[in-house]
C-alpha cells in the first residue's frame, strides 16, 4: 500500500521515521529518495543523517537542535515535494559478474542445497541461460544500502521481469564474499562473508566495500552503492572473472558508471503496458 | 608512552563515540556501548569527552571498553587513568582501584578487571587517549566489520597500546571524581524505558502490554550488536495477502526498513533484540519499540540472566531525561578530592 499521506514514526528520541508505505514498489521508493534528495539540498537544523530503505526514510535528529514534534512540523512541509519528484539524478553502475560460478555451487551443496541457479530455472520453468539472460537483461534500481557495509537491495526495473523464489527454509551458515543473490522480488548482494538465505546467483570480481579505499571510487566512501542509483549486470567467464580480479587487486580497475537520471513515469507506463500491477 | 596487553579477556576493545555519519552506507555507527561511562571516563582524566552519542559528531578521545573478567593490562609509564561503567572489581596490582575517579599508575602497574560484580561493561579512560589510526573519523573498533581500534579486533596478549600526550600536567589530574549521584543507576533487576514503535502495532494490543509488564532475562546470545531477552512469545495480528508475500511468510516479516540504535525486532514473536552499538542498518522485523538514549548504556551492561524491566515513555518524556543526562556531562560536575 502507497499511502496518500506518509506516517511519522518515533524512533526512540533519536530516530524519526517517515513512512511512504508498507510494500515494496519503485514508486513508493522514489518518494523516500525525493524526500532525501530534499533534505540533502536543504537541510533541516538538527537533522544528522538519513538512511532510505525501501519504503521510508529514516532520520536522525539531535534533539538539542530541534526537538521531534518540530521536526516533523518541518518534515510536513516537505512531502508535496517528495512526492511530485518525477525524475531523479541516477547513475548506472555497470557490473561484471560470473553467473554461476562455482564458489556459489560449493556453497549451496555445503548447505545441503541443490545449486541454486538450477533450482531457479526449475521452479521459473526456465533454463539456466534463461535466468542469466532475464536476470542480465534488465536495470535494477538500489532502493537501499546497508545491513552491512556495501550490502543493498535492488528491484527490477523491467515490469515483466519474474524469476523469484524463496529464502532458504533455514538461512546458510556463510556465504562468501562479492556473490549477487535473490529471494522474492529483490536481488541483494553479499560484499563480504557472512550468513544468509537468499538464493546465489553469482559471483563478481569487483570489490563493491572497500574499508582500505584503494580505488578512486571509494575516495569519500568505503561503500560504493548508493540508494537511487542502477545496475546492470554483465555475464562473464572464468577467464574474464580472473583477469579482471587481478586489475582489483592490482588497484587499476576502471569501474564503469555512467552519471544519469531516471524517470518515475517512464517506468509506470511500462508497469500499464505489461498489466503486472496497479498502484 | 603505552600500555601493554598481558591479556584481553573475553573482548577488550578500542572504543570513542563512534563513527555516524555512514548509517546510509550499512557501516554501524560503533563506539562505546555504554557511551556515558566512557565519557566520564574521559572527562576525569582531562580528554575530549566528545559531543553526544550518534547524533553529535565529535567521537572524542578514545579508550577501553572491557567485558567481564579477565583483561589484565600493565602500565609502562606513569599514566593517569579512570574506570568507570561496569563494576567488574577492578585491581591495581591486586588491591582494589577505585572506579569513578582518576589516579596515577606507574611503570610495572598492573591493572587487571577479576569479577563482574554489576554490570559487565567497564571503561578505562587513559590521560592523553588512546592512540590507534581512525577510520573513517573514529577509532571505534567494529569486530564484526573488522575495522577501527587495533586491527578491528579485541586485544589480544602482547599488543601495545600506544597513548596519545596528555593535555594537562599529571598534578592537576590525578585525585578527580565522579559524585555517586551523577552515576548511571547500576542493579538487577533493570528498568529500560522506550518509546513504543514503529511497528507497535503490527502485535496483538495484550502483547504489547506483555512485552511491558513482565520480567525479562537476558540470554547469553548478546552481543554489541544485538542483547536478546527471554520471555513469553509475542503474537501478532493477521496481515493482508499482499505482505504474505512480499516480506515472508513468518508473522513477524514486514518489508525490510531502517533498523535504529535501541529498536527492538521481534523475529517470530519470540526473545526481542535491542539493537545495539554495531547496529545494522535495516532489517525485516517488525519492531515492538525503541529503547531512549539515554538506556542504551543500561542495555549494555546487562549479565546473562539479568532481569530487565520495559517501561514506555513518551517521545518528549524522551528527549527530557536525554538532555538532562546530557547536561550532567560537564567539567562543573567533577569533584577534586
Amino acid at each position: 500500500m502507497l499511502y496518500d499521506h506518509p506516517i511519522y514514526r518515533p524512533l526512540g528520541d533519536m530516530f524519526v521515521d517517515v513512512e511512504f508505505g508498507d510494500e515494496l514498489h519503485l514508486a513508493l521508493n522514489f518518494r523516500v529518495i525525493g524526500l532525501n534528495l530534499s533534505l540533502t539540498k536543504q537541510p533541516i537544523p538538527g537533522v544528522t543523517e538519513t538512511v532510505p530503505s525501501n519504503r521510508a526514510l529514516m532520520i536522525a535528529y539531535d534533539s538539542s537542535v530541534v526537538r521531534q514534534a518540530a521536526l516533523i512540523d518541518a518534515l510536513r512541509e516537505r512531502e508535496e515535494e517528495a512526492t511530485k519528484l518525477r525524475r531523479a539524478p541516477s547513475r548506472l553502475v555497470i557490473l561484471p559478474f560470473w553467473y554461476n560460478d562455482p564458489w556459489s555451487d560449493e556453497c549451496a551443496k555445503a548447505h545441503g542445497a541443490p545449486n541454486n541457479m538450477d533450482y531457479l530455472a526449475e521452479i521459473n520453468n526456465t533454463t539456466v541461460d534463461g535466468v542469466i539472460a532475464a536476470h542480465s537483461g534488465t536495470e535494477w534500481w538500489v532502493t537501499s544500502v546497508g545491513f552491512q557495509p556495501g550490502c543493498y537491495q535492488a528491484l527490477s526495473l523491467d515490469p515483466a521481469f519474474s524469476v523469484t523464489a524463496p529464502k532458504y527454509p533455514r538461512p546458510r551458515q556463510w556465504t562468501p564474499e562479492r556473490i549477487l543473490c535473490l529471494a522474492g522480488k529483490i536481488t541483494s548482494f553479499y560484499p563480504v562473508r557472512s550468513p544468509g538465505g537468499y538464493q546465489l546467483l553469482g559471483r563478481t570480481p569487483v570489490d563493491l566495500y572497500d574499508p582500505l579505499q584503494r580505488n578512486e571510487v571509494f575516495r569519500d566512501s568505503p561503500v560504493l552503492p548508493i540508494a537511487g542509483e542502477r545496475h546492470r549486470y554483465v555475464p562473464i567467464d572464468e577467464n574474464a572473472y580472473k583477469e579482471i580480479r587481478q586489475q582489483v587487486e592490482r588497484g587499476d580497475y576502471r569501474y564503469d558508471i555512467e552519471e544519469g537520471e531516471y524517470s518515475l513515469d517512464d517506468y509506470l507506463a511500462r508497469l500499464d503496458a505489461v498489466q503486472v500491477g496497479v498502484v | 608512552m603505552m600500555l601493554e596487553v598481558v591479556s584481553g579477556g573475553p573482548q577488550t576493545t578500542v572504543q570513542d563515540l563512534g563513527r555516524p555519519g555512514y548509517l546510509h552506507t550499512g557501516m554501524p555507527p560503533s563506539g562505546a556501548f555504554d557511551s556515558f561511562s566512557l565519557r566520564v571516563a574521559n572527562l576525569l582524566v582531562g580528554n575530549n569527552a566528545g559531543g553526544r552519542y550518534l547524533v553529535g559528531r565529535d567521537p572524542g578521545d578514545a579508550g577501553l571498553e572491557v567485558l567481564l573478567l579477565g583483561c589484565r593490562l600493565q602500565a609502562t609509564a606513569d599514566h593517569v587513568i579512570a574506570v568507570t561503567g561496569g563494576d567488574l572489581s577492578p585491581t591495581l596490582n591486586d588491591a582494589p582501584l577505585p572506579m569513578w575517579r582518576s589516579i596515577l599508575v606507574h611503570p610495572g602497574d598492573m591493572i587487571a578487571f577479576t569479577t563482574p560484580r554489576r554490570g559487565v561493561r567497564a571503561y578505562l579512560a587513559v590521560a592523553g587517549g588512546i592512540d590507534v589510526p581512525p577510520f573513517l573519523g573514529s577509532r571505534a573498533t567494529n569486530v564484526r566489520a573488522a575495522v577501527g581500534g587495533i586491527e578491528g579486533r579485541g586485544l589480544k596478549p602482547g599488543d601495545q597500546i600506544q597513548v596519545g600526550t596528555p593535555a594537562k600536567p599529571t598534578s592537576v589530574l590525578v585525585g578527580r571524581s565522579w559524585p555517586e549521584e551523577a552515576r548511571p543507576a547500576q542493579g538487577n533487576p533493570w528498568t529500560v524505558r522506550v518509546v513504543l514503535g514503529p511497528q507497535d502495532e503490527l502485535f496483538t494490543p495484550e502483547s504489547v502490554e506483555t512485552f511491558l509488564n513482565v520480567d525479562w532475562k537476558l540470554s547469553p546470545i548478546s552481543d554489541r550488536m544485538g542483547c536478546r531477552y527471554i520471555g513469553p512469545k509475542l503474537e501478532f495480528l493477521p496481515r493482508p495477502d499482499y505482505l504474505i508475500e512480499q516480506a515472508g511468510s513468518d508473522p513477524s516479516n514486514i518489508v525490510d526498513d531502517g533498523t535504529p540504535l535501541g529498536g527492538i525486532q521481534v523475529p517470530s514473536g519470540l526473545e526481542p533484540i535491542v539493537m545495539g552499538a554495531d547496529v545494522p542498518s535495516f532489517g525485516g522485523y517488525a519492531k515492538i519499540a525503541t529503547v531512549i538514549s539515554s538506556d542504551i548504556g543500561v542495555v549494555g551492561q546487562g549479565k546473562p540472566g539479568d532481569i530487565v524491566r520495559f517501561r514506555a515513555v513518551s517521545v518528549a518524556e524522551a528527549e527530557e531525561i536525554g538532555l538532562a543526562k546530557e547536561a550532567l556531562l560537564t567539567e562543573s560536575t567533577v569533584v577534586e578530592v
